[in-house]
């Protein structure tokens, strides 16, 4: 569905990515894990159109979508719920919904888009009952869940996802991702950015794992949990720290 | 102290009519802020070019009142949408404080523009109802009526366009976060297109209305004065103009006016009033009198 093609983004003269080769099946669930820093997030970024790239293409369904301008990549099918969650604070939960449907106007996508509102509800019932108080006071996790809930309003058919449990409790993040199963299971495809591997390779199928803006390692997901490395250093187990693992 | 107390009532209707004229010119700068963090140094040079359009549609072109005003401030309104995409938007890559360092040139750019064409001191607009109404105390003239209802008038359109259309939310959206706003599908360079379009208009519209002169000089202090109005209340708060404006014109009346009577000092330094409001506000309250809503960084 999306296959990106030695693939190259700089910060300045800092090169964040570098020759990057990624590739998404259509209905599955692929995480990228590593550490801060790696280039996780600086790869959907680059996606989303977010941050211009120099090298290497992103073909989605047969268009190189590389550089192209963020919101033409919305309309293409793709939404990215960003790191942070950067719900609009001072605006209502509906009007953060009915934004991420913002794409969808006119008379005959009403109907669509109103059966979308209920979906995203039935799927996270908190929003339900706080649809007209302000984002900003919403709980961490109620944000994400309202930062998921708004992408898919633009009716997706890949999804990104950068860091949805981070700062959020054991349960909650348990809630997120079994929405996630949900939304998977009713057939969309989900890139997801994780520092939490353990999480993140249960859900996935296909799992990459980035290293200083470079792709260090990949396999099925299961493959992963049980490979040696990946337990020392992104599970905790074994007592090698990061730093180690820099040097 | 007597004769202040006498003379009030006419210092507020003296600035209610200015503060009209700033809430205006405030609402201008604060929506090409939201929608693309840059304050417009040509924000006055708006209201000038309403003036002086206003002077040459009516006096030299002989049209009706009523038809010259909606075409100056669609003419303004077309100026502004021009400026952004000839000098703002190419600069989109650039950072905010290049963008607001071209506003300057192009502030300098559409004065000396106005001096061309109309080289006097002062041109004449003529007022759309002229004469005064005269209450026990207070005499306000009739173009006060149509400032307080055009700017009544204004605020209330610029209220239902950001609160209940698809543009004006989408405008909102990017003045919380443009990142998040591009990332739900909003073209956040058409909005700024829209900022320009919007507060230009708003802008031609005080210049319009503050007959009965209009001079290319007009733009500087209107600019300055509807800054300071901004900043009081609060930057980036479009609907703080409002308070801002208010308290701006009202204060820039009762101070010189207390301070003449009372203490008999000059009122020359009138000017010098809302520089001095401006300071102090950055000085002690930055966020102006009501912050920039409830914005939380996430």
């Amino acid at each position: 569905m999306l296959e990106i093609k030695n693939l190259s983004a700089f910060y300045g003269n800092v090169e964040a990515l570098r020759a990057v080769d990624l590739w998404i099946r259509a209905g599955q669930i692929t995480t990228i894990i590593g550490a801060n820093g790696a280039g996780k997030s600086t790869l959907l970024r680059a996606i989303s159109g977010l941050i211009p790239t120099r090298y290497g293409e992103i073909r989605y369904v047969g268009t190189n979508i590389a550089n192209m301008e963020p919101h033409r990549i919305v309309r293409m099918g793709i939404s990215h719920v960003p790191e942070g969650r950067q719900v609009f604070s001072t605006m209502t939960v509906e009007e953060n919904l009915m934004l991420g449907a913002y794409l969808r106007s006119g008379r005959r996508k009403r109907k669509e888009v109103a059966e979308d509102l209920e979906f995203v509800l039935d799927l996270f019932p908190p929003l339900r009952t706080r649809l007209r108080q302000l984002a900003g006071t919403l709980s961490g996790g109620e944000q994400q869940m309202l930062a998921v809930g708004r992408a898919l309003m633009s009716r997706p058919r890949l999804l990104l996802l950068d860091e949805p449990s981070m700062g959020l409790a054991p349960l909650v993040i348990k809630d997120i991702f079994n929405c996630l199963k949900r939304l998977h299971e009713q057939g969309l495809t989900i890139l997801l950015v994780e520092q939490d591997a353990q999480i993140a390779l249960s859900v996935s199928h296909y799992a990459y794992v980035m290293r200083a803006g470079k792709i260090r390692m990949e396999g099925e997901a299961e493959e992963l949990l049980r490979s040696e490395e990946i337990r020392h250093i992104y599970l905790g187990e074994g007592g090698i720290s990061e730093d180690e693992l820099m040097r | 102290m007597l004769d202040f107390w006498r003379n009030c009532p006419q210092y507020l209707a003296n600035g209610l009519a200015n503060g009209c004229l700033y809430i205006l010119v405030a609402m201008g700068f604060n929506i090409i802020y939201n929608s693309t963090g840059i304050i417009n140094f040509a924000q006055g040079e708006f209201s000038m070019f309403g003036g002086l359009f206003a002077y040459a549609l009516t006096v030299s072109a002989g049209l009706p009142i009523p038809l010259a005003a909606i075409l100056a401030v669609l003419s303004v309104a077309l100026l502004g949408g021009l400026m952004e995409r000839l000098i703002i938007n190419p600069l989109r890559r650039s950072s905010v404080i290049t963008a607001i360092i071209a506003t300057i040139g192009a502030s300098i750019f559409f004065k000396s523009l106005g001096r061309v064409i109309w080289p006097l001191e002062a041109y004449k607009v003529p007022e759309f109802t002229p004469g005064n109404i005269s209450l026990p105390g207070v005499t306000v003239s009739r173009q006060f009526l149509w400032v307080f209802a055009l700017t009544v008038a204004s605020v209330s359109l610029v209220y239902v366009f950001f609160n209940r259309t698809r543009a004006g939310k989408a405008m909102r959206a990017c003045s919380v976060n443009r990142q998040a706003a591009s990332l739900v599908g909003i073209d956040v360079f058409r909005m700024s297109l829209y900022s320009f379009l919007l507060a230009a208009a708003l802008g031609g519209a005080a210049g319009l209305i503050s007959a009965p002169y209009a001079s290319y000089g007009m733009g500087l202090e209107l600019g300055v004065k509807g800054f300071t109005a901004a900043v009081v209340g609060g930057l980036g708060n479009v609907f703080g103009a409002v308070v801002g404006g208010l308290v701006l014109g009202v204060l820039e009346e009762l101070i010189p006016g207390f301070l003449h009577i009372v203490l008999g000092i000059s009122t020359g330094y009138k000017g010098a009033v809302a520089a001095v409001i401006l300071i102090a506000v950055l000085l002690f309250r930055p966020q102006g009198i009501l912050g920039k809503g409830m914005v939380e960084k996430v």
